[in-house]
């Protein structure tokens, strides 16, 4: 599964030279976010952290090589200190394994003697997602159990964004090794210690990797039993931590057949995800499709056409363009020659469980269609065995409101009802109504979602220079916005 | 000491299964749990020892059996019972004993149980967890058609399947099935016809006499007129409720309008 994969730089050679002209900025650019996380850590302003630091992570993270880390670790972390003789080496064992010249960097090193457990464990997660993008997966497991283990050390709430994802490179790195079980039991402890600390980043990500985690190995019953016991804030702190729970809880009830509130995950997640995270969106838009036909919708052709998207969910059109026709041959066709996709999608289950809506929406056009048809002629459209097979499953449409109509047991055919105006009933009014609803309660949320500072009331004007690092802010922001997102 | 008063024991219960002597068998259970607790490498220990393979083994056949046994009582819950315990031994020994080869057999046991008891929900989470390969299986595939024919409304396939079983345990709960199945295709028949030859419906319900299909008849107020079944139609009923003006409905959705707007403004 590509989700939450993080992008993996490929080419070696664009990125020798990216390292080439821009290590001074760089260096620059990681001393900003050292100095950005102390000034942080002095006013004990955690918002500050979430939005700029990672922000600013992303975009040195195409550019780290083995030297300039090291670099980095040398200049910020003193040199008595055990983490970065760690850190080094393992920085080391990742460089000579790719087979990359070790050039000397003459980067002053650090004077100071003690350093804030923030920096320290801001290394730790530079010299991660060096690791993991490097693919060098076994190293980066050692450098997370480090750091995990690093950040039970402490008890700071500053601490808890540089710890989240931390959290999140740690279950990433057993997952590429493939030992995600291991971890479960640890995964656990950390989310009760988030919890207990009113760490509600820690416990978000945490709870999505613990979500992950059971899924993985389809454990849907203990995933279920996890979410719905865990304790959860009304509001979540990160909007990428929310969106993937949604998928999560998305899959989840799609398995227990509540295709409605899957359906609502599925489509809230897919408009929350960034339109650059591409594994995620394709993942998300096949479980959507499914669980759209299971609930006898049938999705637009421009679902399937956006870019980017149409080669990955070919085999999802093809499916749908059989069940649209409610055409039952082609619907095994597909189903059997796309077997290892779906597969490999694990939503095989899910398509054996399509094969009755085949059926439903094949007799909903005959029964349009026909005013009056016998049923063996049913058996022959539905390709059926006989006449009998198909009495039974038509008794079954009617009862579930798929179709109106009447079996005639002694003639032998199913004559259909006639329809009424839909205009006449309270249809059009109930549809009217949902619409209401859903506007109102969009801006109820809306209003929700808003965010102010502790006492941006009590501010009334701002400095000159507070306001230039406000614009910066504001100009980083809509950079990043671009760029965007690192962890999808 | 304890692993072969056990394994003894084992051989007893068998033997009372095979016999069929249910309430021997029953007995026998009860003390060759009482064993199982004394042994140290069952879960959740799973103490490491030279018999712990053998131990793990034992565990494991004692609850296959007993999940055979409590099938052949028709004990539903005494089954689930049994077969929760039975999972931690599939789940969690994978590294230290050979696979079972009754595992296949039993997961496809519990997944008829589960829609024996009509929790399709519970069937699906279950199904999720049968890899790929293992889902190939007759064992596996009979429940996964029949939940299919199910969806489907084909009725008369699900009873055809418990009238000519695999095996005798398959049948039982096949069996209970079928109630549940002539149930259902009592309340189709009750939506999709408007009246239904008595001889008819006999075969429709899968019914052995017209005097039975009577009495269902009567349990579920369908009235019986020369020869036929005639079902209430509650279509006229519909259609002159749907005319009238829901003005309690109106008026509420007309508040909760004026509520929200003046909350925008």
């Amino acid at each position: 599964m590509e989700v939450d994969k993080p992008e993996v730089p490929k080419e070696n050679g664009a990125e020798a030279v990216a390292s080439a002209a821009a290590p001074a900025t760089l260096e620059d650019k990681l001393k900003s976010v050292v100095a950005l996380v102390e000034k942080s850590v002095k006013a004990k302003d955690t918002r500050l952290l979430i939005g700029r630091l990672l922000r600013q992570t992303a975009t040195v993270r195409k550019q780290l090589t083995a030297a300039n880390v090291k670099a980095f670790l040398r200049q910020t972390l003193p040199a008595d200190l055990e983490s970065r003789t760690f850190l080094t080496g393992q920085v080391e064992q990742a460089a000579s394994s790719s087979m990359e010249s070790d050039e000397a960097t003459t980067a002053a090193s650090c004077e100071s003697t003690s350093v804030l457990p923030e920096v320290e464990l801001y290394a730790y997660l530079i010299v991660l997602l060096f690791l993991s993008d490097r693919q060098e997966y076994k190293l980066a497991r050692t450098v997370a159990d480090a750091a995990v283990a690093r950040v039970g050390q402490f008890n700071r709430r500053t601490l808890d964004v540089i710890a989240a994802r931390i959290y999140f490179y740690y279950g990433f790195a057993y997952e590429q090794t493939g030992e995600l079980e291991s971890i479960r039991s640890s995964l656990l402890a950390l989310h009760r210690t988030a919890v207990l600390r009113h760490d509600a980043i820690g416990q978000e990500t945490l709870m999505n990797l613990l979500l992950r985690n059971y899924l993985h190995h389809n454990l849907y019953d203990q995933a279920e039993k996890f979410r719905s016991k865990a304790q959860k804030a009304d509001q979540w702190r990160s909007g990428q931590q929310y969106c993937r729970y949604l998928y999560y809880l998305g899959r989840i009830r799609t398995i227990q057949l509540e295709y409605a509130e899957a359906k609502d995950c599925l489509q809230q997640s897919l408009r929350r995800a960034p339109s650059i995270a591409h594994g995620f969106r394709i993942t998300v838009s096949k479980w959507l499709i499914l669980v759209r036909l299971l609930l006898g919708e049938i999705p637009d052709r421009t679902e399937f056409a956006q870019p980017g998207m149409s080669a990955a969910l070919q085999p999802y059109f093809e499916l749908t363009q059989a069940v649209k026709a409610g055409d039952m041959r082609a619907f095994k066709q597909v189903a059997e020659r796309c077997h290892d996709v779906f597969l490999a999608d694990a939503t095989h289950n899910l398509i054996t469980r399509l094969h009755h809506n085949v059926i439903r929406i094949g007799l909903r056009r005959i029964n349009l269609a026909y005013s009056r048809i016998s049923l063996a002629e049913i058996a022959a459209k539905l390709h059926l065995n006989n006449a009998e097979d198909a009495e039974y499953i038509v008794a079954k449409a009617i009862r579930d409101g798929g179709i109106d109509a009447v079996i005639d047991h002694d003639g032998g055919f199913m004559a259909s009802r006639e329809r009424p105006d839909v205009y006449s009933t309270a249809e059009p009014q109930a549809a009217f109504h949902a619409r209401i609803a859903f506007c109102l309660d969009l801006h109820n949320e809306a209003i929700k979602a808003m965010r102010f500072e502790p006492d941006a009331h009590r501010r009334k004007q701002e400095t000159s220079e507070a306001r230039q690092e406000r614009l910066a802010a504001e100009q980083e922001l809509a950079k990043a916005l671009e760029e965007d997102e690192d962890d999808f | 000491m304890a692993l072969q008063e056990a394994t003894a024991l084992l051989g007893r219960f068998k033997d009372a299964i095979g016999k069929k002597d249910l309430s021997t068998a029953d007995s026998l259970l009860g003390q060759l749990k009482v064993k199982l607790i004394q042994l140290p490498a069952l879960p959740p220990t799973f103490e490491k020892s030279a018999t712990a393979q053998q131990e793990l083994l034992l565990g494991r056949e004692v609850l296959e059996q007993a999940v055979l046994l409590s099938c052949k009582k028709q004990d539903e819950a005494a089954m689930e019972r049994s077969f929760t315990q039975l999972r931690t031994y599939y789940n969690d020994t994978r590294t230290l004993v050979p696979a079972s080869a009754n595992e296949v057999a039993m997961q496809g046991l519990n997944l008829l149980r589960l829609l024996v008891q009509n929790r399709i929900a519970e069937f699906h989470t279950e199904l999720e967890l049968i890899p790929p390969v293992a889902q190939k299986d007759p064992a596996i595939q009979q429940p996964v058609q029949l939940e299919q024919w199910l969806m489907e409304g084909a009725y008369n396939k699900v009873l055809a399947a418990a009238k000519n079983s695999a095996s005798e345990v398959h049948g039982m709960l096949l069996a209970q099935l079928a109630t549940t199945v002539r149930d259902e295709a009592a309340s189709c028949s009750e939506k999709a016809y408007e009246r239904l030859k008595l001889a008819d419906a006999q075969k429709l319900l899968l019914f052995d006499s017209e005097a039975a299909v009577k009495a269902y008849a009567q349990e579920h107020n369908w009235a019986v007129v020369d020869g036929y079944v005639v079902f209430k139609t509650e279509a006229t009923e519909g259609t002159t409720a749907s005319k009238a003006i829901p003005s309690l409905e109106l008026i509420n959705n007309a508040l909760v309008y004026a509520k929200e707007l003046e909350r925008i403004v």
